[in-house]
């Protein structure tokens, strides 16, 4: 269980989770993740939904043990700050066998995973993490 | 307008599991108002609580809080801004006095962490940071603080150890105030060696669960009888508060500009002591290089080399131990590091002194800096 997030709440942001959309604006040309109804760096709305690239490089990683309440089977979480080149996003890394395989600069991919199920027979649901691209293994 | 404090109540950060959230504000409250003689002239209640809904079961807490400790029919008004909210408590204080809606507010900060298991507590924690992507893992309270600490360390080229001199010093500082939660000395290479919560943030590098209150009064010029200290001026800002939308996440950019505009309007020089944000070992320095007062990435070495200590030179930083070791209860941590500062002025903080302290500066900000305050407190 992830944090007992509401169905409508995933449906909402169903684009930018399994689709991996950003905004950029038509002002400055800065993209951002995930979207917001403004510009964060200079305030315009005139923005655009742009699809981002599904591969890019690791900035920043973390191994968490201290993980949340209803989590605690998944631990410990890998978690990143990735370089998609237009912009940076942070994302949960999965598929991580060994963690000294993760270093700055390596190359990783967006795939679709699970992160939360209502439950034995409920919802399950979705969104994109990221893993250490192919080559590197 | 400056305004003044007259009065301020403390209690041990820790966890008070014999005592509810309105139990230890009613603690630090009559402390308080004890020192100002009477309840009578205190015009309103500024609560700071970020988590009393979730922790407490308890919406309006200021207006139940009133009616707790004796003070019925006062206006009254819960103020969150996340980590921040106790000096967003203090800003609006300031407000209410400059537009003359009440000349005595009495602003009390509380915080109960510890009434559910601390994996709760991570997840209520998680809400600090912005909640349209974060919320949809399970990462805790301390995965952006971690992914800036690598960052901070591969960009500067700065090791581990060399930055666990910052949480030694909290400890050591923390010693000496008896309402720090953690009063006891570490060497810093004990930091690395502690359990890892994120790595590279280990348990000693980021601030204890505890519970805590704090409460001060604020007074205008006309009723003023004897106070501590002043608060001259408080400034804020909003920022990305985002570790992948900023350009440059080695700067917090909301405190960047909080404190360019405080400079505008006060004079920042010959600062004796500040009580800063250290939730985790990385914020403190990047913190000291966002106002200037360390280049980029060399504030770990001046901290390592005794620098920002009772033993170097000013400003001291930190006396009551900060976040890290006199521990943060969120939205008290700001009323706990104005009340600290106001007895620092007036001589009268039991902990370490800072000789001749005359003026402070306090920086508190939510997550990585979403929001961030600064107040300079002035002897009066």
């Amino acid at each position: 269980m992830a944090m007992d997030l509401s169905i409508s709440r995933f449906w909402r942001k169903k684009v930018s989770l399994y689709r991996l959309y950003g905004s950029r604006c038509k002002a400055c040309g800065k993209v951002h993740y995930p979207p917001k109804k403004a510009c964060p760096y200079c305030g315009s709305r005139d923005l655009e939904l742009i699809e981002l690239p599904k591969k890019g490089k690791l900035l920043s990683y973390t191994t968490i043990y201290a993980v949340p309440e209803g989590a605690r089977l998944k631990s410990p979480i890998y978690f990143g700050l990735i370089d998609l080149g237009v912009t940076k996003v942070v994302a949960e890394l999965t598929d991580v066998v060994d963690k000294n395989s993760l270093k700055e600069g390596i190359e990783v991919e967006a795939v679709l995973r699970k992160t939360q199920e209502d439950r034995d027979s409920g919802l399950i649901y979705y969104l994109l993490k990221f893993r250490p691209a192919m080559v590197h293994r | 307008m400056v305004v003044y404090i007259e009065g301020v109540g403390l209690t041990k950060v820790g966890r008070h599991y014999g005592l509810s959230i309105k139990d230890l504000a009613a603690q630090v409250a009559f402390n308080a108002i004890e020192q100002v003689g009477e309840p009578e002239g205190i015009d309103y209640l500024i609560f700071s609580s970020a988590l009393a809904p979730l922790q407490d079961n308890q919406l309006d807490i200021a207006g139940y809080v009133s009616s707790y400790i004796g003070l019925r029919g006062i206006r009254a008004l819960n103020v969150e801004a996340g980590e921040a909210s106790g000096l967003a408590a203090i800003s609006i204080a300031k407000s209410l006095l400059e537009s003359h809606q009440a000349d005595k507010v009495l602003v009390i900060g509380a915080e109960k962490l510890t009434e559910y298991v601390s994996s709760k507590a991570y997840k209520q924690l998680q809400m600090l940071y912005d909640s349209d992507l974060r919320s949809f893992y399970n990462i805790g309270f301390a995965a952006d603080a971690a992914l800036l600490m690598r960052l901070y360390m591969n960009t500067y080229d700065v090791d581990r150890e060399t930055l666990s001199y910052w949480p030694a010093l909290m400890h050591s500082n923390a010693k000496e105030n008896p309402y720090a939660m953690l009063r006891f000395a570490i060497k810093p290479d004990r930091v690395s060696k502690s359990q890892i919560l994120a790595d590279p943030i280990t348990l000693l590098d980021a601030y204890p669960i505890g519970d805590g209150a704090a409460a001060v009064i604020v007074s205008s010029k006309d009723v003023v009888k004897a106070p501590l200290a002043k608060v001259t001026a408080i400034e804020s800002s909003t920022g990305l508060g985002e570790i992948e939308l900023l350009d440059d996440p080695l700067i917090f950019d909301s405190l960047l500009n909080a404190y360019r505009k405080l400079s505008s309007i006060a004079d920042v020089s010959q600062i004796d002591f500040m009580e800063i944000h250290d939730s985790f070992t990385i914020v403190a320095p990047i913190i000291l290089e966002s106002i200037g007062l360390a280049e980029r990435g060399k504030a770990p070495e001046l901290i390592a080399e005794g620098h920002f200590s009772s033993n170097g030179d000013k400003p001291l930083i930190n006396p009551s131990g900060g976040l890290k070791a006199r521990g943060h209860p969120i939205g008290a941590t700001g009323v706990y590091q104005v009340a600290e500062s106001a007895l620092q002025i007036s001589g009268e903080f039991p902990g370490i002194k800072v000789d001749n302290a005359r003026r402070g500066l306090v920086i508190s900000l939510n997550g990585l800096g979403s929001n961030s305050y600064v107040a300079l407190l002035e002897g009066v």
